[in-house]
Parts: structure tokens; sequence; C-alpha cells
């Protein structure tokens, strides 16, 4: 799997037509497994496939929010981010999987129109992130695909019941 | 002392102009129950979304018809007021044969295309409701704005939003009203709706709090979802006024696509009210450990405008009363 680093060096539209395949991807994974399946968690402390479409949703959502503050102020502070605290408090295992992947789906069309329509200069503009320092919107493109192929690979493990 | 119209109207007109004249007040026997749909309607209008409006004017409209028993009306909300000769038109009752009488309400000015103010708003809703009070309740066979017309309005308008006529006084407050409240009382305020949410939720069915009291309308559990994601949400912006100078403050989704998205209807309640304890406890700390300047510091919101950490505490309060009543309704099967 690619690293940040790799990723990064890819052209802007490699990157984003990463993006524009995940919701597939993640469909084709899923595809004809049970509920028992998607909600087995390879171990204790690992996620289950459910929980890691539920996480691609709500981290969507929070990437969307990230752009909006750095577009909206020079130079934001960024929050860190606790997903272990949102599976267990949004209760991720109890969702329906199916719709937590057309809501990820929806988001991510959502967030691909943002990304579309940004003038060449607001991907230099950058927050600053609390563990990874000043983070532009070109960086957070990077870090989203990388996100996608990390999540993708745990949910093909997890659904192997490997952690 | 009848208006100038009255002159010119018939003899037949005449008596019912004086029988409308003569009552000048509309009794609820419970208005208090119909405040957080009050609350509701405030946080639609606020919101500038017009479907939300609509669904929360029906249910504070079907509220009023229900308390006075009478028959339903169909409500449309409508963006910008037309223009006309007259001015322009706020709202609308008609009638027709065959027809459920409807109720059309615009919530934008004509010119400016601004949302109008909610006391406004609210008074043009209970106007038109006066017309099918006059129909219906008081069985006046025409309507007319009479003095005593007026004078119902106001009286139903004062039992839907007491604090009208006396600010900061008991019953509903606005986030103005949490707004003029000392520190120390909002955040005991903030510390105790735990408790009570705990009181209305704890030792019932999960059936019985998922129930939706209207298809529309939340059911216990979803309004428990609601507040823990609120707590986290409303928190998080004060954690980021607290850290950048003057930032933007947005919203990512409306609070009905959270519940859709995260689907709250499959939480456990019991679980859900946990996290929010849990999440409300940090708050409070997180308060509890600023100095005067901190409450002072603000983000820039689309709709609110300038918002300080002070006023983000006020917004939370409101926010508990009104979901604390909402809770209460929805186990009582009330939308």
């Amino acid at each position: 799997m690619p690293t940040m680093e790799d990723v990064a060096k890819q052209p802007r539209e490699q990157r984003l037509a990463r993006l524009t395949r995940t919701a597939d991807e993640l469909a084709a994974a899923i595809r004809g497994r049970s509920d028992e399946t998607l909600s087995r968690r390879p171990d204790p402390r690992n996620w289950a496939a459910k929980e890691v479409v539920c996480h691609l949703r709500d981290t969507e959502e929070l990437f969307m929010e990230r752009f909006g503050m750095i577009l909206g102020m020079d130079e934001p502070k960024l929050s860190g981010l606790n997903p272990d605290r949102w599976a267990e408090e949004r209760q991720y295992l109890r969702n329906d999987v199916n719709a937590a992947l057309a809501a990820f789906r929806k988001r991510r069309e959502e967030s691909l129109e943002l990304l579309g329509k940004l003038p060449s200069e607001a991907w230099r503009r950058a927050g600053i992130h609390a563990t990874r320092g000043k983070f532009t919107i070109e960086d957070l493109l990077t870090l989203i695909c990388w996100h996608d192929d990390n999540h993708l690979d745990q949910l093909g493990r997890a659904l192997e019941g490997k952690a | 002392m009848p208006f100038a119209y009255y002159a010119r109207l018939s003899r037949a007109q005449q008596k019912i102009y004086r029988e409308s004249d003569a009552v000048t007040e509309i009794r609820l026997s419970h208005p208090a129950e119909l405040h957080p749909l009050v609350g509701a309607l405030e946080e639609a209008l606020g919101s500038e979304q017009r479907v939300a409006t609509q669904a929360a004017t029906e249910r504070l409209i079907h509220g009023l018809t229900e308390a006075l028993g009478i028959p339903r009306v169909t409500v449309e909300v409508l963006a910008a007021r037309p223009h006309a000769q007259w001015g322009e038109l706020h709202g609308l009752y008609t009638v027709k044969a065959g027809q459920r009488p409807k109720i059309q309400l615009w919530m934008r000015t004509a010119k400016q295309k601004r949302v109008v103010a909610f006391r406004t708003f609210l008074r043009t809703m209970l106007h038109e409701v006066g017309h099918h009070v006059d129909y219906t309740l008081l069985r006046l066979a025409d309507s007319f704005h009479t003095e005593g017309f007026y004078k119902r309005e106001s009286s139903l308008f004062y039992q839907l939003v007491p604090a009208a006529r006396a600010p900061g006084s008991r019953g509903v407050k606005s986030v103005e009203d949490w707004g003029q409240v000392p520190i120390p009382e909002r955040l005991a305020r903030l510390e105790q709706t735990p408790t009570d949410l705990a009181r209305l939720v704890r030792a019932r069915t999960d059936a019985e709090l998922s129930r939706r009291p209207a298809p529309d309308a939340w059911s216990a559990k979803e309004v428990v979802c609601h507040l823990r994601d609120a707590e986290e949400h409303l928190s998080g912006w004060m954690r980021t006024v607290l850290a950048n100078d003057d930032p933007p403050l947005l919203e990512t989704a409306t609070a009905d696509r959270w519940a859709e998205e995260r689907q709250y209807l499959r939480h456990h309640a019991g679980a859900a009210w946990q996290a929010f304890s849990q999440r409300r406890d940090e708050t409070l700390e997180l308060l509890r450990g600023l100095d005067a300047a901190a409450w002072r510091r603000a983000g820039r919101h689309t709709r609110r405008g300038r918002l300080t950490v002070d006023a983000l505490v006020a917004l939370m309060a409101w926010h508990d009363d009104n979901h604390l009543d909402q809770v209460a309704r929805a186990l009582a099967g009330r939308a």
C-alpha cells in the first residue's frame, strides 16, 4: 500500500479520481456479506467492516469541516480526532451498513463537488494540525486518498477475520 | 368603538362584527404543552430552511387546533412574500368548498428576501389561525378584523410566548433571556440536564423510547442522540473560538441529517445518554476553567452572526430546555 509520501507525488487528477472510486469499491467489498460477518471484529480492539464504513462516513464530514475552516480563515488550528470514541458513542455496530455506505457516498459527492470548484490559489491555503503541523488543502486531499486506501485495506482484512 | 369600516357594513354584517368584537380572549387550557413547538418553530425559522419551517409551523398550528378542538387546516409556508399593491402579503387564510381550509405564510420579505423575525412570523401565523377560530370555534359567518379579533390574536401570542410580556420571567426562556441569566445559574442548568433527562427516559422500554409521535417528529431516543451529538458540536465550537481569533463556526449538517445519517433510531438510548452525560461533564469542566476574557472570545456564524462563548452557553441552555420538553412530549405521544 502506498505511503502518504507516495500518494503526495501523484498528480491531483489522479488523487481526485481515487476519491471518486471509493464508494463503489466499498460496495463491492461488502456485497453479499451477512450482517454478522460485517459486524465481526477480528479482535476486541480492531474494527469490524461495518465500523470502517461508518468511520469513513463520519470522517468525510470532518474533512469538509476542515476545508471550510481553512477556506474561512488564515491558518486555523485544526483539532485532533478520536475515531474510537466516535465508534463507541455513535454506536457504529448497531448501524445498517448499506445506509451508512449511502450516507458516505452522498458526503463524498459533496466533497468532490467542493474540491472541483476550488480556485487554484485555494489549494495552497493551510491550517495548523495538532500533530501534523502546517497542512494545506492539497495535503488534505492526499490524506483523504491515503485514508481511503488504508481503510479499504482494513475492511478487506476484517472480512477475513484479520486485524 | 368599532373601526371606521363598520359603518359601511350591512346590518347582518354589523351583527357579526359586534359578536366578534365582544370576544377578547381565547384561553388555552395547557399552553405550556405548546411551548416546545414554539421553540422548535423559532429554531426552524432561524435555520432559514423552508421545509423545516413548514413542518414546524404545521406542528404548532395542529397543536393549536387540537387544543381548541377545532378542525385541522392545511399549512403552506412559502419563500418570499408576493408584492401587492397594498403592500406585502404576510399570510392568507382561504376556504374552498369541499376542501380543508388553508393557511399560507411567507417567511421572507418581498424586497430584501430576508427571513422575517420570529415573533412577526408567529404573530402572522396566529392572525391566520384567528380567522379559522372565528369560523370554527366562534361559529361566526364572517371573520372581520375587529378590535376583539386583534385582542384574541394577542391573547394567544402571550400564552405561547409568555416571555414576551415579562422578559426573563419563568416560562420559556429565549436564547436572549438565557443570555441575561448569571453565569453560575446557566452552568447549573447545564449541569442539571443529564439528571432531568435520565428522569424522563429511565425505566422506559426501547419501544416507547423509539416511538415517533408523528412521522416527521423525533422519538425520545432520537432527541437523546441529538443532545449527545449537539454537545460535541457546540463544545467543539467553544474550543474553536478559544483556540482561534474570530474563526468561522461551521455547520456540516442539519440536525435531521445527523439523525438519519447516524441512524439514531438504531441506537441504544441508555448508552447515548451515558455519552451525552460524559460530554456534558467535559463541557462544564472546560467552562469552569475559563477567565472573563475567554468568555468574551467570539466566532462568526453565518446565520447568528458574532457568537461569544457566553452566547454559546446561553444557546446551549436554551437548547437543553427545548429538547427536554420535546422528550417529555414524545413520550406522551405528542409532536
